[in-house]
C-alpha cells in the first residue's frame, strides 16, 4: 500500500547554494544570526540592470510610448499627419452616442464567450485524457499544439474557403447529406459561430498544454487515496482534479479573457474580400468587433484620436471583466 | 556554464548599442537639405505602374540621378501617412491611390505643388475630371494622374443569345439606356437562364449610381448632403435588383466561383475586365463589353506625388512626366492593365488591338469615350468614411433581409455621426 515517492517541485530549491560563485549567491537570505549586510544603492547593480535594459528600451519605445501617447491622442483630433485639435472628452461623447461601437462590443463580447467556454473545457477535456494515455503521448501533445503557432491568416483563409456560403466544403457535406446550405458566413449568428470556432480551433491546444503540466503536478498519491475510498472516476475528476487545478484554471481564465477580446485578425482576413465594405466585419456588421472598429476608425478613416478614444473605453472593460472573473474564479477559495 | 559574466556582459551592451543605432539611422536620410540631390526614391505598389517603364526611366535618367524603387506592400496608405508624419525617410516620388487623394488634400502642404514645376503646360494631356480631384480648393496640384478606372457593363454573350435577346454591343448598349431598362432585361434573361443573377450585390450597385452623379456625400461647404435626393436616388436604383430577385447577395470571395457560372453581368471599371478574366478563364471569349445604363463613373485610378522633402524637385518631375507620358502611359495599359488617364493614349496602337477574352471586341471603344464622359463630382476628406454606413446597411437588405426603408434611416443616421466626427457640419 505505499504510495510513490513524492516527484517535482518540492525537490528543486535543494539546488541552490551549491558550488556557484560567490557573487551569484542569494543576497536575501544572510544566514541566521548574522548581522544585516550594508545596504548597496541600486547604481552598483548597474551591471544587471544593462543587462536587462535592451528588453526595456525596445518595451518603452514600442509598448510604454504608444499606449500612453494614444491616452494623449484619445482627447484630440487627427488625421494623422495634420494639426492636432485639442478636443477635450468630445470623442469619449461621440463614443457613448455611437450604435457601431456597442454593437463591436455586444459582438466581441458574444465571440469571446463562444470561443472561450469551448477552449477551456475542451483543453481540460484533452489534458485530461491525454495524461492518461500511454502511447504516442508526442505525437498527441504536437498535433494539438500545432493549430496555436500556425499562422492566424492563413487559418483564416482557409476558414473561409471551408465555411464559404456558395461553395465551401461544410455546405458541400451538408449536402450530401440533404441537408440545405447554410449562410455560415452571411448569418449574424453563424459569422460569429465560425469565428469563435476558429479561435477555439487556435487556443484549445495551447491551454492543453498548460493544463497537462498542471495535471502532471498532482501526487499520484491523492488519486490513490481516493480510489480507495471509493471515487469514480468523474468524482475524482471534479472533487481532485479541478479543486487542485484551480490557480492553473485561473491563470488560463485571465490570459483566454484578455486574448479572446482582443479578436482582431480573424474577422478581419474573414471579411477582408467583403467587396461591398473591406474591414467592417462581413454582412450585418456580425463579425465587427472592437479592435477591428478600432483599426477601421483611426487606419482606415484617418481619425486617430476616435480610434484612441475606442481603444481606451474598450481597456477599461477588459479591467472589468477580468476582475470579474477573478472573483468568480477565486469564490471559496478561502472560505 | 560555457557564457562567461564577461561574455555575457559584452553581448549586452553590443545589443543596447545596436537597438540605438537602429533608432539613430531612421533619421539619417529625407529631411531638408540641397534641393539638387542624386538620389531619387520612388514608392509604389504591385501594379500601380508598369514595372518596365519604371525600369527603363531608371537607365533613362542615370545620368542625371540615381533611382531607386521601392514596391510598397501591404496598406500603402498607412505607410505613407506614418512616414510623412515622422518626416523621416519620405520618399521623394510616391504613388497615391485615388480613394485616398481625398484624405491626403487637407495636408496638402507636406507636397510640393506640381504647378511650380510645370505641370500646367502638360495638364491638358490629361482627363480634367481626374485632374481635377487631386487639386486643392486653392489650386494647388498635389497629384499627377497615372490611371483612371472608367465603368462599363461587361455581360456574357453566350447567355444573352440564349435568351434570345440582342448580343451586339452597341444593340445591347441602345437596349439598356436607363436602369429600368437593364432590370428589365434582366428578368428576361434570368427566366432564360434558371439560377442565374443579373449583379453580383447591392453594394456595388451603390458604387455605380453615386458615381454616376456630380455630387456625392459632402458639398464644398462642408455640409453632409447624404440624406439629399440625389443619394436616396442612388439608393432606390441600387435595391432594385434585390426586390426583383435579380442580386446574388455575393459578399464575400464566392464572387471567384460565381462569375463564371451564375452572373449575367458585372459592372466595373476597364481594370475589372483583368479579375473577370483571372476568376474564370474558361469564360474566355463570351464575354462583351458596352456602356453603363445612363451613363460611366469612375473607380479607382492612382496619382504620383512629391514629398516636401523631395531631394530634387526639378528632376523628379521629370521623371514623373516621362513616366506618364501618353506613349509610357498606353505601355502601362499592355504590361500591367493600367487605364491611362491621358486621352492621346487611347488612340495608340497599344491600346486600339483586339481583346480574345471578349471575343475580338475593341474594348477602348466602349472604354475610350466612358473615360471622357465621366462627371466631376467634389470628394471631402471624409467622404469614403461616410459612404460606408450606406454599404454596410445594403448588405444588411442582402443578409438579414432587412427593410429597405429601415435601412435607409439607420445608413442616414449612421452617416450623419460618421460626418459629425470627423468635423462635416
Amino acid at each position: 500500500m505505499s504510495s510513490p515517492p513524492v516527484t517535482g517541485s518540492a525537490e528543486v530549491p535543494q539546488r541552490l547554494g551549491g558550488p556557484v560563485p560567490a557573487r551569484f549567491r542569494p543576497r536575501r537570505t544572510p544566514p541566521a544570526g548574522s548581522a544585516r549586510p550594508r545596504r548597496r544603492g541600486p547604481l552598483s547593480y548597474w551591471r544587471q540592470y544593462l543587462a536587462i535594459s535592451p528588453f526595456y528600451l525596445i518595451f518603452a519605445a514600442f509598448s510604454f510610448f504608444p499606449v500612453f501617447y494614444s491616452l494623449y491622442l484619445a482627447f484630440q483630433r487627427w488625421d494623422g499627419m495634420g494639426t492636432m485639435q485639442f478636443v477635450g472628452l468630445q470623442q469619449f461623447r461621440f463614443l457613448w452616442d455611437d450604435p457601431v461601437f456597442w454593437l463591436s462590443i455586444r459582438n466581441t463580447l458574444v465571440i469571446w464567450v463562444l470561443s472561450t467556454v469551448p477552449t477551456l473545457f475542451g483543453a481540460l477535456m484533452l489534458a485530461t485524457l491525454l495524461h492518461s494515455v500511454r502511447r504516442f503521448k508526442g505525437f498527441y501533445r504536437i498535433a494539438l499544439y500545432v493549430p496555436n503557432v500556425t499562422s492566424i491568416v492563413a487559418v483564416a483563409i482557409f476558414f473561409g474557403a471551408v465555411f464559404s456560403n456558395n461553395f465551401g466544403l461544410v455546405n458541400a457535406i451538408l449536402g450530401m447529406v440533404g441537408i440545405s446550405p447554410v449562410p455560415w458566413l452571411s448569418n449574424p449568428w453563424l459569422i460569429k459561430l465560425v469565428i469563435a470556432l476558429l479561435m477555439t480551433w487556435q487556443w484549445t491546444g495551447y491551454n492543453m498544454i498548460i493544463y497537462l503540466a498542471g495535471l502532471q503536478a498532482i501526487p499520484n498519491s491523492i488519486y490513490e487515496a481516493a480510489k480507495m475510498d471509493g471515487a469514480g472516476p468523474i468524482r475524482t475528476f471534479f472533487q481532485i482534479t479541478i479543486p487542485i487545478m484551480r490557480p492553473i484554471i485561473l491563470f488560463t481564465v485571465i490570459i483566454s479573457t484578455i486574448n479572446g477580446l482582443q479578436s482582431f485578425s480573424e474577422p478581419q482576413v474573414l471579411f477582408g474580400s467583403n467587396a461591398a465594405n473591406a474591414n467592417l466585419g462581413g454582412p450585418g456588421q456580425a463579425g465587427l468587433t472592437t479592435l477591428l472598429y478600432f483599426y477601421q476608425s483611426a487606419f482606415l478613416n484617418n481619425d486617430y484620436g476616435y480610434g484612441a478614444a475606442i481603444v481606451w473605453a474598450f481597456f477599461v472593460l477588459i479591467i472589468i471583466l477580468v476582475a470579474v472573473n477573478w472573483r468568480i474564479t477565486t469564490r471559496g477559495r478561502k472560505a | 556554464m560555457d557564457l562567461s559574466r564577461r561574455g555575457f556582459l559584452q553581448a549586452a551592451a553590443l545589443t543596447a548599442a545596436a537597438s540605438g543605432l537602429t533608432v539613430a539611422c531612421g533619421g539619417s536620410s529625407g529631411s531638408g537639405g540641397t534641393k539638387n540631390g542624386k538620389d531619387l526614391t520612388l514608392w509604389y505598389w504591385g501594379g500601380a505602374l508598369s514595372d518596365k517603364v519604371v525600369a527603363e526611366a531608371k537607365t533613362h535618367f542615370s545620368s542625371s540621378v540615381k533611382l531607386t524603387s521601392a514596391s510598397i506592400g501591404g496598406d500603402f496608405k498607412q505607410k505613407l501617412t506614418t512616414t510623412i508624419a515622422a518626416g523621416t525617410s519620405v520618399p521623394d516620388i510616391t504613388g497615391i491611390k485615388g480613394e485616398d487623394m481625398a484624405s491626403f488634400l487637407p495636408n496638402a502642404s507636406r507636397f510640393l505643388d506640381l504647378n511650380d514645376l510645370g505641370f500646367k503646360k502638360v495638364s491638358s494631356q490629361y482627363l480634367d475630371w481626374k485632374t481635377k480631384l487631386a487639386q486643392t480648393k486653392d489650386g494647388k496640384q498635389i497629384g499627377f494622374p497615372i490611371d483612371i478606372g472608367p465603368t462599363a457593363l461587361f455581360y456574357r454573350e453566350d447567355l444573352f443569345a440564349k435568351a434570345g435577346v440582342e448580343t451586339d454591343p452597341a444593340k445591347v448598349a441602345a437596349l439598356v439606356k436607363t436602369w429600368e431598362d437593364y432590370f428589365q432585361l434582366g428578368t428576361e434573361l434570368q427566366k432564360k437562364n434558371p439560377g442565374t443573377y443579373l449583379v453580383n450585390n447591392i453594394g456595388s450597385m451603390f458604387d455605380m449610381t453615386v458615381g454616376q452623379g456630380t455630387e456625392r456625400f459632402i458639398d464644398k461647404n462642408n455640409h453632409f448632403i447624404g440624406d439629399q435626393d440625389h443619394i436616396r436616388a442612388a439608393w432606390t436604383t441600387s435595391v432594385r435588383p434585390y426586390t426583383l430577385g435579380l442580386d446574388a447577395k455575393i459578399n464575400d470571395n464566392t464572387w471567384n466561383a460565381a462569375v463564371g457560372k451564375t452572373l449575367l453581368t458585372e459592372l466595373g471599371a476597364a481594370w475589372h475586365a483583368l479579375d473577370i478574366e483571372q476568376a474564370a478563364p474558361q469564360t474566355k471569349g463570351k464575354w462583351r463589353v458596352c456602356p453603363m445604363p445612363v451613363g460611366p463613373a469612375n473607380q479607382g485610378g492612382s496619382y504620383l506625388a512629391l514629398p516636401r522633402q523631395c531631394r530634387n524637385p526639378e528632376e523628379a518631375f521629370k521623371i514623373i512626366s516621362w513616366i506618364l507620358s501618353p506613349a509610357n502611359d498606353a505601355r502601362g495599359f499592355t504590361d500591367a492593365a493600367i487605364f491611362p488617364a491621358a486621352p492621346a493614349a487611347y488612340s495608340m496602337p497599344a491600346m486600339t488591338g483586339p481583346d480574345a477574352f471578349f471575343g475580338g471586341q475593341k474594348i477602348i471603344e466602349v472604354f475610350g469615350p466612358a473615360a471622357k464622359a465621366v462627371p466631376l463630382a467634389y470628394e471631402a476628406p471624409a467622404d469614403a468614411a461616410v459612404m460606408a454606413p450606406y454599404k454596410t446597411e445594403l448588405t444588411n437588405i442582402e443578409a438579414k433581409g432587412k427593410k429597405p426603408d429601415d435601412a435607409w434611416k439607420d445608413a442616414v443616421s449612421q452617416a450623419k455621426q460618421i460626418a459629425r466626427r470627423q468635423g462635416v457640419s
